[in-house]
């Protein structure tokens, strides 16, 4: 097991850094200058360049070593090695300021808020992402399980079929329809739930059942089919033969082992909820961290795409780790 | 079965955990809408109309707009008087003794410097670097720095380390040497500032008060700055805009900045005229969906919308006219009382119709005619010819784009100029177009006028023009104006016609290389003088995307330079305008725009109706509330007239 998590964690730097390289080739090739003002004036040509020369934008191999040098923490070593940093700190506490923040792994400054550095978008924006992740995937599996296992007592029964239109329409419906139709139900008609935004539990519940529905469907459908193989196994009928209650039976034995795919599913659910919610976040206007990632491409933010994709990546390396390493843990058969 | 659930439980505690961490703030004295986020506040850097409204609050130049003048006259700000000599070219600004930084050091005169050499540095230059070009020795500047940058970039690779930071900080000073001795700025004391521009600039003073020459607090900006020795470049970092790091010199200070979730601004306890102020405290809410920001508008979220987007805001416009015509006789009267739009919403019977503002805004939509000799796949430009581009645009059914494509009852242009915009210019009459004819007869005749232009041309036939391309990006139902104009061109003419739809970035760059026929653009002005809208049709402008050149136009801008009387200047950049919009045609104004907001006039005073709508949040006041005078804030009646 240990030797497992050590091994992903050392692969971890190099799958990160060819992401890199591949991102930053792919966001170069966009056309259009990101400095630029879509809708505004546009400074004479030698300003324009010189505001090009401002970000290393005017070089391939100069951004690409320079992001590095100081997204490593490179330029952080020198600057602490040869005095610079301390220095800077000194002439700010001189003038009665707090000294400029100086972080170890500078990931750049946005292209286009360029008062913002890319690492401070980045912490500001994953917790909302993550919370809303997390929330929505434990709706889906509490929503998911309970369809999956109502459907596979009763196959083919009225309940059963309710379950699967249901899900049938969860994994159908695209989340801005869904989420609006939320929206105009409980925020606007029954004045009960806020129509957006974010700070309080009570605003999460409904951009939370948006993202949810979709993974409560498939969920519903694999423990619905896991079920159904289980409950009719030899060692279910073992179980009921020697007289286990039917409670137990459905819990203790068949969802244990009915629970495994979606278990595996919820890695890779649980990363997708928390960084493929940019529709609901646009409906709900929740600053999380998808609508970074689509304004980034558009604008060509080549620091924000970088960092949007490097945190997106990390998290599904770790996700999918914690998922393994789980998994083991709950069915201690796998290798 | 236990096992199975640890790992649910530790979600929900992870969840817990992050929202706990996290409390809303009390509401605030007044709450808005911008319509973006700001992209940055530095004031070299800013661009966007969002950014500028923001900087205002913030911080504070020599001289500010009286938005409440009909005239938008220029106030005192942080100078509290200057002088401008006999030649127009040297302005001596005086600061007031009480203005402070937020932190309470007084403002000086060399602030100014430094934030306009930022601007001025290729190293930090940005958007509106040209504005700073009036200004004695800034051209030549730039262009010195620009050259021993690109030197020290050929040198330097060569260097060992140590001396490439010797020559980076050897090349620096002797930057600061030649700034300070051949850029017309000079500091003569702490609260004594000369600038001495290369020819009299009428506007200058309001270039002053425009966000790009505000002063910033060089201990913290140059804190921030950082000599690359790899390039010889100053890079300026970011960071120092961010609360609690920003000080700044204006009415409001920022305390709290969440990225793209809200901005919170209290009073400036050092601002000079804090105690005039009507709000202590100011939320910026950041709501990027366009329905978004109405609904929240709706349900109380926010007291004022600034630019109201969405898609169904012709909806709101056509109600609002509809609420007008329901009080048709008081609205007249009150319209004839001579009050400003505001303050007749203020006075008429409540409705919630009546909750959005349609304003002038200071901007027109034009369709862009290349002018270049050659098209873009090198056959000769028919659009080369003034004639033909005088025809295209006499064919060209306005009404129906302002009133079916757009719908938001913006006035038909026939100039750039947006008409009643500028005290003193009278515009040009321009062209008529094919909403104009009132008959079968008059429609006739136009498009017979439009024929012998393009057989004078040497097209007697148009259907044998090669076909025309109308380029356009896909957003704000340009779709729609271009399909209409083609329709036009088709159906009076028979012109062959093509659309060509392109992604927003690629169309950017189309415009810049000139790769086009025919597209739609825009252009709003930034100073209050026909030349904002007029320059970028000189030869050469960064911003000429038709590639247009006439000298006689070009000279008449120079001339304007030159001519000290006001008037007769006017006159004369009347007659340059006359030039384009009667026989030039680099493009066809279609409307101007109009600006659409939402707030209630009888709780919100603040907002001006001007045509130039240059929005100052400091003046704001939510009536009834006791804070601030809760007095109605409008323009004044006899001059508004």
């Amino acid at each position: 097991m240990l030797s497992l998590i050590l091994r992903r964690l050392i692969q971890l730097p190099v799958i990160v850094w060819v992401i890199y390289t591949l991102t930053l080739i792919l966001a170069w090739a966009v056309p259009g200058n990101p400095l630029e003002n879509p809708e505004g004036r546009r400074p004479p040509p030698e300003v324009a360049a010189a505001m090009k020369a401002q970000y290393n934008l005017d070089s391939f191999p100069r951004f690409y070593l320079s992001y590095l040098d100081s997204a490593t923490g490179l330029r952080w070593a020198r600057e602490t090695l040869s005095g610079e940093g301390a220095r800077r700190a000194e002439a700010a506490r001189g003038a009665g300021l707090a000294p400029p923040a100086r972080p170890v792994f500078d990931l750049g400054p946005s292209l286009k808020h360029r008062d913002e550095r890319v690492a401070s978008i980045l912490a500001g924006a994953l917790p909302v992402s993550v919370s809303l992740g997390l929330l929505a995937i434990i709706i889906a599996v509490a929503l998911g399980v309970t369809a999956g296992v109502v459907g596979a007592v009763r196959p083919n029964s009225f309940a059963d079929l309710a379950t699967l239109v249901v899900a049938l329409v969860g994994i159908s419906l695209p989340s801005f329809v869904i989420g609006t139709l939320l929206l105009l139900v409980f925020g606007v008609w029954l004045k009960l739930l806020p129509v957006g935004g974010w700070g309080s539990p009570v605003k999460m519940v409904l951009p939370a059942l948006t993202l949810s529905l979709p993974f409560a469907a498939y969920i519903a459908r694999l423990t619905r089919m896991g079920m159904i193989e289980h409950l009719g196994s030899d060692y279910v009928r073992t179980a009921r033969a020697k007289g286990v209650g039917e409670l137990a039976v459905l819990f203790r034995h068949a969802l244990k082992n009915a629970f495994l795919p979606v278990l595996s599913y919820l890695g890779p659910a649980t990363a997708l909820a928390m960084t493929g919610s940019f529709v609901v976040e646009r409906v709900f206007n929740v600053p999380g961290l998808g609508q970074h990632f689509i304004n980034a491409v558009q604008n060509k933010d080549l620091f924000l795409i970088i960092g949007v994709v490097l945190v997106f990546s990390t998290m599904l390396v770790l996700l999918n780790l914690a998922v393994d390493v789980l998994y083991r843990w709950v069915d201690p058969r796998i290798e | 079965m236990t096992r199975l659930l640890v790992p649910l439980l530790l979600l929900a505690a992870a969840l817990c955990a992050i929202v706990l961490a996290d409390r809303p703030m009390p509401r605030a004295d007044l709450t808005l809408n911008n319509g973006q986020d700001p992209t940055t506040l530095d004031p070299s850097q800013v661009s966007w109309t969002s950014d500028l409204r923001v900087s205002r609050l913030l911080f504070e130049g020599l001289v500010a707009n009286d938005v409440f003048d009909p005239g938008y006259g220029i106030a005192p700000a942080a100078a509290e008087r200057w002088e401008i000599s006999a030649d127009g070219r040297e302005y001596r600004f005086f600061l007031r003794e009480e203005a402070r930084w937020s932190n309470g050091e007084p403002v000086r005169a060399g602030d100014f410097v430094y934030a306009w050499r930022r601007a001025i540095l290729p190293d930090t230059a940005a958007d509106y670097f040209t504005f700073f070009e009036y200004i004695e020795g800034v051209g030549a500047f730039f262009d010195w720095r620009l050259g021993a940058l690109d030197a020290f970039a050929r040198d330097s690779a060569e260097m060992a380390p140590a001396t490439r930071a010797q020559a980076a900080r050897d090349l620096w000073a002797e930057t600061e040497r030649r700034f300070g001795a051949g850029v017309g700025l000079e500091v003569v004391s702490d609260r004594e500032l000369v600038v001495r521009l290369t020819h009299p600039v009428p506007f200058f003073l309001d270039l002053c008060a425009f966000p790009a020459f505000f002063p910033v607090y060089e201990p913290l900006v140059g804190q921030y700055d950082r000599l690359d020795p790899d390039t010889g470049r100053v890079i300026s970092g970011a960071g120092w805009t961010k609360p609690p790091r920003l000080v700044s010199n204006g009415p409001f200070a920022l305390t709290v900045w969440r990225f793209k979730r809200d901005m919170r601004f209290e009073v400036n306890p050092w601002y000079w005229d804090r105690d005039s102020l009507d709000v202590r405290t100011i939320e910026i809410t950041s709501i990027a969906d366009p329905s978004a920001q109405v609904l929240a508008y709706q349900t109380g979220a926010v007291d004022y919308l600034v630019d109201v987007n969405a898609p169904y805001r012709r909806e709101m416009v056509a109600q609002k006219n509809a609420y007008y015509r329901e009080h048709q006789a008081e609205h007249q009267r009150l319209v004839g009382e001579g009050w400003d739009a505001f303050e007749i919403d203020r006075r008429l019977p409540p409705d919630p119709r009546g909750l959005v503002h349609i304003t002038p805004a200071f901007g027109t939509y034009l369709w862009n005619f290349n002018c270049s000799p050659a098209m873009p796949d090198g056959r000769p430009n028919p659009l080369a010819d003034a004639r033909v581009r005088r025809a295209l645009a006499l064919m060209i059914d306005k009404r129906a784009i302002a009133e079916q494509v757009r719908g938001l009852g913006e006035p038909v242009a026939r100039t750039i100029v947006p008409p009643g915009s500028l005290a003193g210019y009278d515009s040009p009459e321009g062209l008529p177009c094919l909403s104009d004819c009132r008959t079968e007869t008059e429609r006739e005749a136009l498009i017979g006028r439009a024929r012998a232009l393009l057989a004078e041309a040497g097209y007697p036939d148009p259907a044998g023009l090669p076909t025309i391309e109308l380029e356009f990006n896909k957003d704000s139902g340009h779709d729609l104006a271009a399909q209409s104009i083609a329709k036009n061109w088709q159906e009076t003419l028979g012109i062959p016609t093509r659309l060509v739809q392109k992604e927003l970035t690629v169309f950017r760059d189309d415009l810049k290389t000139h790769n086009f026929i025919t597209s739609r653009a825009s252009w709003y002005g930034d100073y209050p003088d026909p030349l904002t809208f007029l320059e970028i049709n000189r030869t050469g402008d960064g911003n000429n995307d038709r590639a247009f050149s006439n000298p006689a136009f070009d000279s008449m801008l120079d001339a304007s330079y030159i001519q000290t009387d006001p008037a007769e200047r006017l006159a004369g950049l009347a007659r340059a305008e006359r030039l384009l919009v009667e026989e030039e045609l680099p493009f066809v104004p279609l409307v101007h725009y109009v600006n659409v907001s939402m707030f209630d006039a009888a709780r919100l005073s603040g907002p001006n109706p001007h045509p130039r709508s240059i929005q100052d949040l400091s003046l704001f006041d939510i009536l009834g509330d006791g804070i601030g005078s809760d007095e109605v804030k409008r323009v004044a009646r006899e001059e508004h007239r």
